[in-house]
């Protein structure tokens, strides 16, 4: 069967109905998808829109994304160039005419607690809508795909939920980027070029979270990319990152990816893990197991299924280095008895722990607390999930790990009381509600006891490690800029430019936000970070323009 | 706490010029800073020079003094251009600035200001549409023509900022983060702060909006205001935008680093939250301010907002205050007037020059806080 092209870099490009421009690329084997401003390679990292790396021009725009570009015939793209050049990007298209919404309920995230939150909402009569940055909602935990049948039960769980929100009449967008939150609370976002304006009464925050990277010499080279990244790849576009794969970090995304790729026909050299094995902390995976045997099962079984598939799980084991070598990756990992083994692979997935997306919460004020097992922000919430700024509630990860289960009840619970709260349903009795929402809470905590995500700095021999990606920042020179502009990380990225690239800080914020405290010796707290700025997300000034004029429109 | 001659209460552009010039001296300096809300880190770095017309539609009282200042801006320019040299680099550009007219009234007020500026000794010329068309190919089809003033240009205040505070380093000038509440004068000067007090034989306030309140037991009452106002930068693009480019009736500023990111603002207001919470973005200045770029030079609308900010502009009368307080001559004020990233190298210099005994009164009597005694 034919099927369609784009070109990339004068070569033709095949694709899939249904696929990202990176998923495409990836199946061609094109890693690299730009070079930086100093000349380093690069290629998709986060695969969710976060991390601004496999930027490329397309049809003469720049900047745009590949992970969340959707490809289609015909599209004439070519690597990001550093500094494109004004005169000759097309004139800027009139875009749509922008959409003024103001739902009862407003849910930010059309993941696990983002679509649970809309159903309970829209059977309490409230009007909802749901915003999802993805073209399928679903979220990181579900991922659904545009084109393929669900491959498992937890796809297939994905699917159900998300139909059963379609059905209860809540309005489920895609492809919807917010990048501003103001007090009302006003949300302003782009939806594939045209402008949204949000008003709603209530809002629910679900925007998840991203994953941790293990920061370490070469962790930039292209085919360096997220455990999550790679499981986008094949659940919701059937590519594989690359022929062999190692995959390290730590916690059970790391293990249960490594099975999907294997069963994808991926050769999966290694999972690293860098806890102990869990027989060495029988307390934790006994009081996981009390708090649900069910997952501890699937946790056994997938543990059962490397070992039959001949995956070297290996604990107690770090990514030590990343090295180019020809077209592929030579990732050095340090054992437990010091001893370092490399492995040769054609991708490396990294994942040690996650990052709550927290920038629309700290954006409209809600308060948070510093979680120092975890090394993230938790957002202070009552028991019905709403935040300190009344009638804003969060839920699920981006308020603090997790876990998807506990998303779906947090979400059941504010969408109930955000719905009373718009004057539908009265909310009464969560009791139950509750009830699950400890159980899972337990689980939790044991389960990441059986791992080690504890918040780390780089090794500071290692001064050339890069930590800001999008500025080019080493450790070197944060630890030179730490030196004359100790005191707030905000003085430092102004004296290093660490945190004043495209994703934000995202990345290298939590390192330099440590990194400052150990110096001054100040604890981390909910002031220490980079100060919360709109935009979320890069936003064009076409789209900007839009949402002005929608909203100057005197009808 | 170690001995200090002067103290310096302010850290931005103002107090580490004045502290550098001082220590140069040989004096033993300490800056006080409160690490938060200083115009100067929130700073865009554009060299103003022509009155700009934002200043003055809001503050039409103000406009004789600004117009009497011209060339005090066009010396502070200068200014810039020796630190540039002496320090540098701070990608310092000059190119001039452009302010944009749309319709004939707009170009006719222009005229008119430009002829003002040139009894003062600024460097403009009105641009018809072809003549800017030769320099500025990128405007938007309805600009009939702008003023361009040659004096203008625009600095990188991060490498600038950076850079200056390496060198007050070196020459030995001790930083302290506190911030101070009040001045008391008595054998000595001590300023008292929320984590310290500070005793000196003489102090130079260079605390922008935060100065009145700094002085006001001292026989003046200065009106510094805290200005709180937008800001936005895109990613980079090649360098093209060379000019700083403003309007003749709306608020805007638009430049390029020569990093390539166009930075946006000109005036905007933002939301005072105190003194020691940075103001908070209001979406009105981000979308207007935004979409006023873009018409403005519609080759940007594919180019991407990363960031916006806040910072404050401090304005008082329109002019700066430099000089000793008249009851005082131990407390010397250094507060530009307007624009104060513009001006804060040469009010520094002004400054320091009344401590080391050689006041240039031929430029600061203009400027003397004497003006405000009660």
């Amino acid at each position: 069967m034919s099927r369609d092209s784009f070109h990339f870099d004068g070569n033709p490009i095949e694709f899939r109905d249904g696929q990202s421009v990176a998923a495409a690329l990836t199946d061609a084997g094109q890693l690299a998808l730009r070079r930086t401003a100093k000349g380093d390679p690069r290629g998709m990292f986060c695969g969710m829109g976060v991390c601004q790396e496999c930027l490329v021009t397309i049809d003469g725009v720049p900047n745009r994304r590949a992970c969340m570009t959707a490809a289609a015939k015909g599209l004439k793209i070519v690597p990001q160039i550093a500094f494109p050049v004004l005169e000759d990007m097309p004139a800027a298209q009139k875009p749509d005419p922008a959409r003024i919404l103001e739902p009862d309920v407003a849910i930010i995230g059309g993941g696990a607690g983002g679509l649970s939150a809309a159903i309970a909402a829209r059977q309490a009569g409230a009007s909802v809508i749901v915003l999802d940055e993805r073209k399928v909602a679903g979220g990181q935990y579900y991922k659904q795909s545009a084109s393929h049948p669900p491959l498992d039960a937890q796809q297939r769980e994905g699917a159900a939920l998300l139909k059963r929100a379609q059905e209860s009449g809540a309005d489920v967008l895609g492809s919807v980027e917010i990048w501003g939150a103001f007090d009302g609370p006003l949300f302003l976002a782009d939806s594939e070029g045209a402008a949204l304006i949000v008003r709603p009464k209530t809002a629910i925050i679900a925007t998840g979270a991203y994953e941790r990277p293990c920061m370490v010499p070469g962790w930039t080279l292209p085919g360096v990319m997220t455990t999550g990244a790679a499981q986008t790849l094949w659940r919701s576009y059937l590519t594989l990152p690359g022929k062999r794969i190692a995959i390290c970090g730590s916690g059970p995304l790391n293990a249960q990816v490594a099975l999907e790729l294997a069963e994808g026909g991926a050769d999966v050299a290694m999972v690293a893990e860098a806890a102990r094995a869990p027989w060495r902390v029988p307390w934790h995976a006994f009081a996981a197991l009390m708090a649900d045997p069910g997952l501890v099962i699937k946790g056994l079984g997938m543990m059962r299924d490397l070992h039959r598939r001949g995956i070297s799980l290996r604990h107690q084991t770090t990514l030590s280095r990343v090295d180019a070598d020809g077209e592929s990756l030579r990732a050095t990992f340090k054992t437990a008895s010091d001893e370092e083994i490399a492995e040769t692979v054609d991708a490396l997935c990294i994942n040690s722990g996650f990052e709550p997306q927290n920038e629309i919460l700290r954006l409209l004020g809600a308060k948070m607390t510093y979680d120092p097992a975890f090394g993230h922000l938790r957002c202070d919430r009552d028991t019905k999930m709403e935040t300190s700024v009344r009638n804003i509630f969060a839920v699920g990860d981006c308020a603090g790990l997790g876990g998807a289960p506990a998303a779906r009840v947090e979400g059941l619970i504010a969408g109930r009381v955000a719905a009373a709260r718009a004057g539908f349903g009265d909310a009464h009795d969560l009791f139950s509600h509750q009830r699950r929402l400890a159980r899972h809470r337990r689980f939790q905590a044991s389960l990441w006891k059986m791992h080690d995500i504890s918040p780390r700095t780089p090794d500071k021999a290692a001064r050339d490690t890069i930590v800001c990606r999008c500025e080019e920042i080493t450790l070197g020179d944060i630890l030179d800029g730490l030196e004359t502009s100790p005191g707030h990380v905000g003085t430092l990225k102004r004296a290093t430019r660490v945190g004043m690239g495209r994703c934000q800080g995202r990345y290298c914020g939590p390192v330099a936000t440590r990194l400052v405290a150990q110096t001054t010796g100040k604890p981390v707290d909910d002031f220490s970070n980079f100060a919360p700025r709109v935009p979320i997300k890069p936003v064009s000034i076409a789209s900007i323009l839009a949402a002005q004029e929608a909203l100057d429109d005197p009808d | 706490m170690t001995p200090t001659d002067i103290l310096v209460i302010g850290g931005g552009i103002v107090g580490q010029v004045t502290a550098i010039e001082l220590a140069q001296a040989g004096a033993r300096i300490t800056v006080v800073d409160a690490g938060i809300n200083a115009g100067s880190t929130a700073n865009a770095g554009s060299l103003h020079v022509q009155m700009q017309s934002r200043f003055m539609r809001l503050y039409p009282d103000q406009v004789p003094n600004i117009e009497a200042s011209l060339p005090l801006y066009c010396q502070a320019v200068e200014e810039w251009r020796r630190l540039d040299a002496a320090y540098g680099p701070f990608e310092l550009v000059r190119k001039g600035g452009l302010m944009l007219a749309e319709d004939a009234t707009q170009l006719a007020f222009l005229e008119k200001k430009a002829a003002r500026e040139a009894k003062k000794g600024v460097s403009v010329e009105i641009l018809d549409r072809p003549a800017l068309e030769r320099i500025v190919p990128w405007l938007g089809p309805q600009i009939i023509g702008a003023e361009l003033c040659r004096n203008e240009g625009k600095v990188n205040p991060l490498a600038a900022n950076t850079r200056l505070r390496a060198v007050a380093d070196a020459l030995g000038v001790r930083f302290e983060q506190d911030h101070i509440r009040t001045l008391s004068a008595g054998n000595r000067i001590v300023a008292i702060g929320d984590r310290d007090t500070y005793p000196a034989d003489r102090v130079v306030v260079a605390a922008a909006w935060g100065a009145g309140a700094l002085v006001q037991g001292l026989g003046v009452a200065i009106p510094s205001v805290a200005e709180p106002l937008h800001m936005n930068i895109t990613e980079a693009s090649s360098a093209r935008i060379e000019h700083l480019v403003q309007h003749a009736e709306r608020s805007i500023t638009l430049k390029q680093f020569k990093t390539g990111q166009i930075v946006i603002g000109g005036g905007w207001s933002a939301q005072h939250r105190g003194a020691l919470r940075v103001p908070a973005v209001a979406p009105s200045s981000l979308l207007g301010n935004v979409s006023l770029a873009a018409k403005l030079v519609p080759a940007i609308g594919h180019m991407r907002i990363i960031r916006t900010w806040a910072g404050m502009n401090t304005t008082i009368d329109g002019a700066s205050v430099i000089g000793p307080l008249p009851a005082n001559d131990r407390v010397v004020m250094a507060v530009p007037g307007d624009a104060g990233y513009t001006l804060g190298p040469l009010v520094a210099k002004l400054a320091a020059s009344c401590l080391l005994g050689q006041p240039d009164h031929g430029v600061i009597d203009r400027y003397t806080p004497a003006r405000f005694a009660v």
